[in-house]
């Protein structure tokens, strides 16, 4: 879900966001905090959106979705995919359209995420302040729909 | 040498192990060989299987040839890879597919996306471009810079094609986007680490991302078409005409749409991103 790429840049940042893991050493040294990654908001959630994920069975959400087209009577669904789960929605959504014999179409749309990370302080006795801290992951949204224009 | 040596050893371990399955005759016991401090040129090996990178080829010969089988090291997990069967990747290369994007004029920007790709220098380069600097060639020398760019990656790096992309949509601002997925065919071949005479040629196929970002106005009728900064209401609209169940959508400010406002201050991953003034 996270970014474990970027932690190293923190010094040539801008503001006090950085990303996961590594506490950046500049800011903060003296106490140690834990961090806690929030769980990212979501859009609200119809029939027909999927959030794919990294922890379920690649199979379950593509036969989910599979079946969402085909036995539930969608026209079209949302396919979610926030950070590393992109790559899964994708593949999901390709894997949807490959199968469909070309009946299914893709419309995919990107935009960023907000994401806040909590930061406790590991020792109670040094005081520190629990802190929030925000930072952006890139998510995806694939729109998978039968083209013909009959809309309903 | 030593420390070298030290650091990687648990490495190793994985990759004997990984190493061992499909080989059983070649069994390595790389961990004594380590302990004689002999090869501190086992991690490059290391690296060298797990990311396939075409370097130094020869040393997993060198490596794993001398020496001796030795009993058999704990059950081997299920081998992974390719790359960790004795197989490594000589080369790679894409199928030329066609420009997702037909009707596109020659001359645009098109910033490949790779796995190890910097994004500062990606947007580095690609702002520069886009913002009309003076001194870099291109068609444009009335200052306004180019007007649409392309940004593809395949595989691995298609979370960092869309990070680019959106940080570049942020930055310049009413930027029309046009986003494709399709499959990329990519041809490896491979390697026998032992012999080094077989070969193996492999056809995979790629998820990739091709997104086209435009200052001028595109087709908002094609599939994937996004208009300048509307993240919420792109959603609201396919969305309406959609579903039978336009359940709750009481967040209207909420999720997707909450950032734009706090977008500058909070540049998660764009942080590293400055392009080089």
């Amino acid at each position: 879900m996270t970014e474990p790429r970027s932690p190293g840049m923190s010094s040539i940042q801008t503001g006090p966001v950085h990303t996961d893991s590594t506490p950046p050493a500049v800011e903060m040294d003296p106490v140690e905090y834990t961090l806690r990654k929030r769980l990212p908001r979501k859009l609200p959630k119809r029939r027909n959106d999927v959030y794919v994920n990294m922890k379920t069975d690649f199979r379950a959400q593509l036969a989910r979705c599979q079946k969402l087209l085909e036995g539930g009577g969608h026209r079209e669904i949302c396919v979610h995919g926030l950070g590393l789960a992109i790559n899964r929605a994708i593949n999901i959504a390709l894997q949807l359209q490959a199968s469909s014999q070309g009946a299914l179409q893709l419309a995919a749309n990107t935009s960023t995420v907000e994401l806040v990370d909590d930061l406790e302080p590991e020792d109670p006795d040094e005081a520190g302040e629990p802190m929030t801290r925000t930072r952006n992951n890139s998510a995806i949204h694939i729109k998978v729909f039968y083209p013909d224009p009959q809309g309903p | 040498m030593f420390r070298g040596c030290g650091v990687v050893s648990g490495q190793n371990q994985y990759l004997i192990r990984e190493a061992v399955r499909p080989h059983p005759g070649l069994e390595v016991n790389r961990p004594i060989h380590m302990e004689n401090g002999v090869t501190p040129g086992t991690c490059s090996v290391y690296q060298d299987q797990t990311y396939s990178n075409a370097g130094q080829p020869a040393v997993v010969n060198n490596v794993s040839s001398p020496l001796k089988p030795t009993p058999p090291l704990p059950a081997p997990p299920p081998a992974l890879k390719l790359g960790q069967e004795g197989f490594k990747k000589v080369c790679r290369t894409e199928e030329d597919s066609p420009c997702p994007f037909p009707g596109l004029a020659s001359g645009v920007l098109e910033m490949r996306v790779k796995e190890g790709s910097k994004i500062r220098n990606l947007m580095g380069f690609a702002m520069a471009r886009m913002q009309g600097e003076k001194g870099v060639s291109g068609g444009d020398v009335s200052g306004g810079g180019l007007r649409q760019v392309v940004f593809t990656g395949s595989g691995r790096a298609v979370t960092k094609t869309i990070t680019c992309a959106e940080i570049m949509k942020r930055k310049v601002g009413s930027l029309h986007q046009l986003t494709k997925l399709r499959y990329k065919v990519v041809k490896e071949v491979w390697e026998s680490s032992e012999g080094g005479t077989s070969e193996m040629t492999v056809h995979r196929t790629v998820p990739s991302i091709s997104i086209l970002l435009s200052k001028d106005p595109l087709d908002p009728q094609e599939p994937g078409y996004q208009p300048p900064e509307t993240l919420s209401a792109l959603w609201e609209e396919g969305v309406e005409s959609a579903s039978q169940a336009a359940c709750k959508r009481p967040l209207g400010p909420l999720p997707y749409s909450s950032f734009p406002h706090c977008k500058r201050v909070c540049l998660g991953e764009g942080v590293s991103v400055h392009p080089p003034h």
